[in-house]
């Protein structure tokens, strides 16, 4: 039971006799008592008075009467969670004038049981959580001066507990989640400057005040996700230090211009899931800690955001919009980019990426893309994973792939290629090239020494990746065999291709149609 | 923490569904699921508050134990120490090596206090 250090005064008093304990409890020479899960319906006699951590939790204690820890003068931590608790006596908890955390949560408590908190003049962290909790009476943690932690998820409340906060200057974690709060009020938390952590998530919040959140000067943290909002959160604007905000699951079709202007230390901005249609052009400029956005399915914004000043992103995912232009300046604000995912747009053409040293994975899937410049891709020495698939790609330069040193991944599946140019793919593990009927030529395994999978528009195709049992002209077998033969010491043979060559599909080319 | 609370006959500490070699698969309501080491296996357990390094999340379908930041004993969430790890000091939710102008470090709360 390695529960605590040696507490000073406490447990050591001098005495060589092992502490005090109840026979339903495991106590330990440090004054840690643990009498959880014992099926105890009270408090069990005879702990010790220097007990300072005692953990009641899953028993069947339904109440608490008067004074019944009136000897644990140096209780420190109180553990009471999961019993049956309906009722508190108002001097159940008296005497406890060292008690810092208190565990009341899973239990079966209405309400805030006030009257017993109020000697508590030590408490720091007090849990509530998950009980059914309807009303908190006014002036309940008025005497909680050192409260720190305050747990009141999980119950039935439908308002935030303003009168009970306000006085709560050192509060600085704070959670109503899992409630069906629907309105927030203009100075609902008004006092608390302290607050660094606010989780709402799982409510009914439709509408908030423009101030709500006023007065909250050092909130870092705040959840409003899975809840009914209907327009943006305009109250974070009085929320400078906010470094996490989460708003996903909720009803929000706008993002307006300068929507985080007044946020400058975010870091994570959760929305995914709101059903957007527009994005303000301004809205995610100068977030200089912001590392990763997700932004899907605003389909109605039509230009790519500004990104000015929000130049530390690692990932930016960007999907179904009417995007049809690239900013040719977009790796200058995103240098350190790592993943890019804008699938799904309505994009012709692409820019340079060449500025985007870093990036690992770029995915451009289901857009027009008709064209790859020989520049387009240049200089991506850390590029791994490039997907085009699903554009209308006819043409990509010769050399388009030349310093794609590391890319293991390239989908151009389903285009309009003749052709692949395969120059600089020698890192590659997989390609696919299904879906472009105009690819009739075959294909060369010798610049690909590190295939292992390739998918193909024809069978035939698979012939020079694979041993093919049916057997070629004897002028194509020559030139395989050589070809084969100088490979194999070198390249080992593609691990898989599909459609493979079999008896109805023989390696070769029947007078250009396969239904014959 | 072994307690049954109405569940599957077969199953106790709060589970609602069980297997021997497992433990708990599913918790009974408001009760955290939890894995839990045992020697080789891993072992479902259903709690009422998670054990220590560790931190409740509580959603509508289901409530688990999440790690805390490494640096903590104790947190509220994974951006919110409430203890430090001994040689490291709390102040307004963080773990840090030393404290701020006006705080000064206390060993024994792991706090940066008042000077």
């Amino acid at each position: 039971l390695g529960l605590c250090t040696l507490r000073h005064g406490a447990a050591g008093q001098g005495q060589s006799t092992p502490a005090a304990c109840s026979p339903q409890c495991r106590c330990d020479e440090d004054g840690g008592a643990d009498c959880s899960g014992k099926g105890l319906s009270t408090v069990p006699a005879g702990l010790s008075a220097f007990t300072y951590y005692l953990d009641l939790s899953m028993n069947n204690i339904t109440e608490l009467p008067a004074n019944v820890f009136r000897n644990l003068t140096y209780l420190e931590e109180l553990r009471l969670a999961g019993n049956d608790l309906v009722f508190i006596h108002p001097e159940a908890l008296s005497g406890l004038h060292q008690l810092k955390v208190l565990m009341l949560q899973n239990n079966q408590l209405k309400t805030v049981p006030s009257a017993a908190l109020k000697n508590l003049h030590a408490l720091q962290s007090l849990r509530l959580d998950a009980n059914h909790i309807t009303t908190v009476p006014e002036g309940s943690f008025d005497s909680l001066q050192q409260l720190r932690h305050l747990w009141l998820d999980d119950n039935n409340l439908t308002e935030v507990p303003v009168g009970p906060l306000q006085h709560q200057g050192n509060l600085q974690a704070l959670t109503l989640a899992l409630n069906r709060i629907s309105h927030v009020p203009d100075g609902a938390f008004a006092n608390l400057s302290g607050l660094v952590v606010l989780h709402l998530h799982n409510n009914r919040i439709q509408e908030m005040g423009k101030n709500c959140f006023s007065g909250l000067d050092n909130l870092e943290t705040l959840d409003l996700n899975f809840n009914n909002l209907k327009s943006f959160p305009e109250a974070i604007q009085t929320l400078p230090k906010l470094k996490e905000l989460g708003f996903h699951s909720n009803n929000i079709a706008i993002i307006p211009e300068g929507a985080f202007l007044k946020n400058p230390l975010l870091r994570t901005i959760h929305l995914y899931d709101n059903p957007l249609s527009f994005v303000g052009r301004s809205a995610f400029q100068n977030l200089s800690d912001l590392h990763a956005l997700m932004l899907r399915g605003a389909n109605m914004v039509q230009d790519f955001p500004s990104l000015t000043g929000t130049g530390n992103l690692e990932s930016l995912t960007l999907t179904g919009t009417k995007i049809r232009v690239i900013p040719a300046d977009m790796c200058e604000d995103l240098s350190v980019l790592r993943t890019l995912d804008l699938s799904y747009n309505e994009i012709e053409e692409l820019p340079s990426f060449q500025g985007c040293m870093r990036l690992q994975d770029i995915t451009l899937q289901h857009n027009n893309i008709q064209q790859i410049d020989h520049h387009t891709f240049q200089g991506l020495t850390s590029l791994r994973v490039l997907d085009l698939s699903r554009n209308q790609l006819r043409f990509i330069y010769h050399d388009a792939f030349l310093s794609l040193s590391a890319l293991t991944n390239l989908d151009l599946s389903a285009n309009s290629l003749a052709s692949v140019p395969t120059a600089g793919l020698s890192a590659l593990s997989q390609l696919k090239l299904t879906g472009n009927p105009a690819m009739r030529s075959s294909l060369s395994a010798k610049s690909l020494p590190k295939l292992r999978s390739i998918s193909v528009p024809y069978a035939y195709q698979c012939c020079a990746f694979m041993a093919c049992d049916s057997t070629p002209s004897s002028s194509e077998r020559d030139d395989r065999t050589k070809a084969v033969d100088a490979e194999m010491e070198r390249v080992p043979l593609v691990v898989h291709c599909s459609p493979s060559p079999g008896a109805f599909k023989p390696c070769t080319h029947l007078l250009g149609s396969w239904m014959i | 923490h072994k307690r049954n609370l109405g569940g599957n006959p077969g199953c106790t500490g709060g589970c609602l569904t069980c297997s021997l070699y497992n433990g708990c698969l599913t918790c009974l309501p408001k009760l955290f699921f939890h894995l839990e080491r045992d020697g080789m296996k891993q072992i479902g357990v259903c709690l009422a508050s998670c054990p220590k390094s560790f931190f409740g999340t509580r959603s509508p379908e289901k409530n688990y134990c999440s790690k805390c930041d490494s640096e903590c004993d104790t947190c509220f969430d994974k951006n919110f120490c409430t203890r430090c790890r001994a040689g490291s000091y709390l102040h307004k939710g963080k773990c840090q090596e030393s404290c701020p102008d006006d705080l000064v470090p206390s060993d024994t709360k792991r706090e940066c206090v008042p000077s």
